[in-house]
């Protein structure tokens, strides 16, 4: 008894430096947020008057945030449809079929995870670039683009879905390698005798690779939510900074542009709640809706 | 034995995760055996470079013994200084002017955080007989910009000035034998003329550029009076018919547009809408002196050679370019006011001036009487511009207290881009406008 006391005791000395770090770091500057997104505040001075929920009241009414949350709902949307698709599959022919150069086209899928997101940004201004692009100059073989081109980044319907194909390019080789290493894990003799009852390989994967890796796709739904929301700001930031007319300002940019080059730090900050709000919810909806009795092998 | 050992050694853990909190040492204990003073300045990397603050604070040095002066120089200036501002280390003075993305002057004069320069204005240049206020050039110190406040007080003061106007390639106007407009009327001929040889009247690098152009063009269509009744938000401005034709005018222009133009309009690819006038795609664009140092070194068409002119007048007006200049203040929390003012002062005397214009890149001059003197040959071009004729217009919208979600410059100069791309009507622009003016005006100071 006495031994269990001072093991309990010893754990909790261990726990408690993480505990304490975690709680300074982390809750505390969270509940920060909360706090501050209640005050008129420029962000500098100390001149901050408490206003209640009037932020939250004035958001509701502000078009260009409803704006920035569309886009980022369309980002959201779009590039997890289209990564999720393509990364299943590529790793899919991956680890399942004996192709040619198969370690080849693993590096290659995953080199855009390497490389940063101002980087990526400059090979797709150059890629979307109206006059000498890749793009362009590849539909100028088809259609009449060089006497009226594309504005890949200057239409306004256009460019939320431009920042989306960047988006999904550095985005499928992170996730392809996380399919891959569960797929890799999923026993060879399932898909023997799945083979040898007759099953192709498109029915293989819909009914053994997928229900096998369902844990890990789950995590990745999580995983998209949180890292489109964090990365669609970066690459607005470095490729058209919310232009043309705000029409590619997301989430974040919106508020970084509230919280500082519209002295609205308060404002701001209730912007960071909503998005802190969404994304908790989204990933739960999420969660809940995706729940399945874990299959074992 | 163990326990008390595992107990020490947990103990030891949560003191060393702590030990990185510790609350840094005063700057100021050096010592204390002399009586240095140090003057913290802080200024902002532009494209005139560095060399030239640090050659100042050495001048500056070398004139009063027994003061240091602690330079932070960045690029990002408010990177740097704004979360030692939060932790209550401010500099005496900074070099940072408005209309920067982080906005952290516009901040400090939201959140009144400036000191009145009053006193700096009345004292003599250090080494000079005359006051820095009548060193200065004349209407500067009467901007919006300058005091923002409007209570006769200045709280900015005005650092390197150069006109803003259209730039062109005037050896294509020469060989092609068309007239510089002189008027928009010209213009429009001019429009329709290029238009027949595949090339297009105007491109701009962002919408940002269009504050210049437009306070220029709203004091050529209403003057003087017309334009603080736009900056200060004066209710029903935007229903007149002087603020009408300030947004046809635009409009019309946006349809002289070179297509490609709003695609590359953001802070990442702006320069290649520069690089359509150096390849003669197109004629005009909006922009400052910078301009001619920034595209030092692309490559361009055969024979270009820099044109600069003041906007073409509208009916029989006048011309006008608009004045842009750099802004310097201190802050109400800095530690050494005296030597900040001094610090202050001595920028405007002659030998100052001249570091600024021989060790700036590309020359960076300084709104003094005695400025003409001290401008290379290259930049008179630019400067000559107001002796030719041209008005200078000056200020800008007025500072308010901050109105969430609402961004006057947006409003009326970002939403060109939608002018130009025909994704809104002058009407809708015109209604934006309103809703932010009509908010701001209830906000002003």
């Amino acid at each position: 008894m006495h031994k269990q006391k001072g093991r309990g005791r010893f754990a909790a000395l261990c726990v408690l430096p993480a505990t304490i770090l975690f709680i300074i770091f982390m809750v505390i500057p969270t509940l920060q947020v909360f706090w501050m997104s209640m005050f008129k505040w420029g962000g500098i001075s100390s001149n901050k008057t408490f206003v209640g929920l009037s932020n939250f009241k004035t958001l509701m009414a502000d078009e260009n945030f409803l704006r920035s949350f569309q886009n980022t709902v369309l980002l959201i949307v779009v590039v997890t449809v289209i990564t999720f698709a393509f990364a299943l599959v590529f790793a899919g022919i991956l680890t399942r079929e004996k192709i040619k150069g198969q370690n080849f086209f693993r590096i290659i899928f995953y080199i855009p995870n390497i490389l940063s997101v101002v980087v990526i940004a400059a090979i797709f201004n150059a890629i979307y670039d109206p006059n000498q692009g890749l793009l362009n100059s590849i539909l100028s073989l088809f259609t009449n683009v060089k006497e009226d081109p594309i504005l890949w980044l200057g239409d306004q319907k256009l460019v939320i879905y431009s920042l989306a194909g960047a988006l999904v390019w550095q985005a499928i080789g992170y996730y392809m390698v996380m399919y891959m290493a569960s797929m890799s894990a999923v026993p060879e003799s399932l898909y023997e005798s799945a083979g040898l009852e007759g099953a192709g390989r498109m029915r293989q994967f819909f009914q053994i690779t997928i229900p096998l890796i369902w844990t890990n796709i789950r995590t990745t739904l999580t995983f998209f939510i949180i890292s489109n929301i964090n990365l669609s700001f970066l690459f607005v930031k470095a490729m058209t900074n919310g232009k043309p007319d705000g029409q590619s300002e997301v989430f974040l940019s919106y508020m970084y542009g509230q919280a500082y080059t519209n002295s609205s730090y308060g404002y701001g900050m209730a912007i960071g709640v909503v998005v802190f709000i969404f994304s908790f919810a989204l990933a739960a909806i999420v969660n809940a809706v995706t729940k399945r009795e874990p299959l074992e092998y | 034995m163990k326990k008390a050992l595992s107990l020490g050694l947990a103990a030891a853990f949560v003191l060393t995760a702590f030990a990185g909190c510790k609350a840094p040492a005063d700057s100021t204990s050096n010592g204390g055996s002399t009586q240095k003073k140090v003057l913290k300045v802080a200024a902002l990397e532009s494209a005139y470079g560095a060399d030239m603050w640090r050659e100042i604070a050495k001048a500056f040095e070398a004139a009063n013994e027994g003061v240091t002066v602690d330079l932070t120089i960045s690029k990002t200036l408010e990177d740097e200084i704004s979360p030692q501002m939060k932790a209550g280390n401010y500099p005496d003075v900074v070099h940072l002017g408005v209309g920067r993305d982080a906005a952290l002057t516009e901040t400090m004069i939201k959140e009144d955080g400036l000191r009145d320069l009053s006193n700096m204005l009345n004292m003599t240049v250090p080494g000079e007989s005359k006051t820095v206020k009548e060193k200065i050039i004349p209407g500067f110190l009467d901007t919006s910009i300058t005091n923002p406040y409007s209570d006769g007080k200045t709280y900015l003061a005005p650092m390197f000035y150069g006109p803003c106007g259209l730039f062109y390639d005037a050896n294509l106007l020469k060989t092609k034998g068309w007239d510089l407009p002189k008027t928009w009327d010209e213009m429009w001929e001019l429009g329709e003329k290029a238009k027949a040889e595949g090339i297009a009247l105007f491109t701009y690098p962002t919408t940002g550029y269009f504050d210049a152009f437009m306070y220029a063009l709203m004091y050529e269509v209403g003057g003087v009076d017309f334009f603080n009744k736009v900056t200060r938000y004066e209710e029903g401005i935007w229903d007149t018919a002087e603020a009408q034709q300030v947004l046809d005018i635009v409009a019309k222009l946006a349809s002289y547009t070179e297509k490609t133009t709003v695609s590359n309009a953001n802070d990442s690819n702006y320069l290649k809408n520069q690089q359509l006038i150096l390849d003669n795609k197109a004629i005009f664009m909006p922009n400052g002196t910078w301009v001619v140092g920034e595209m030092a070194d692309v490559p361009r068409v055969e024979g270009f050679e820099w044109g600069f002119t003041a906007l073409p007048a509208v009916g029989d007006g006048d011309q006008y370019s608009y004045t842009f200049f750099e802004q310097m203040w201190s802050p109400k929390e800095a530690q050494n006011p005296e030597l900040a003012d001094k610090f202050m002062a001595f920028l405007y005397s002659d030998e100052a001036a001249k570091i600024f214009a021989e060790k700036g890149v590309g020359g960076a001059v300084q709104p003094i009487t005695t400025a003409s003197s001290l401008v290379n040959d290259d930049l008179k071009l630019f400067y000559s511009i107001y002796d030719n004729g041209a008005k200078a217009a000056m200020g800008a919208f007025v500072a308010t207290e901050p109105v969430e979600g609402v961004d006057i410059a947006k409003s009326v100069f970002g939403t060109v881009d939608s002018i130009v791309s025909g994704d809104k009507t002058v009407e809708q622009w015109k209604a934006d406008i309103i809703k932010a003016s009509d908010a701001l005006r209830g906000a002003l100071k």
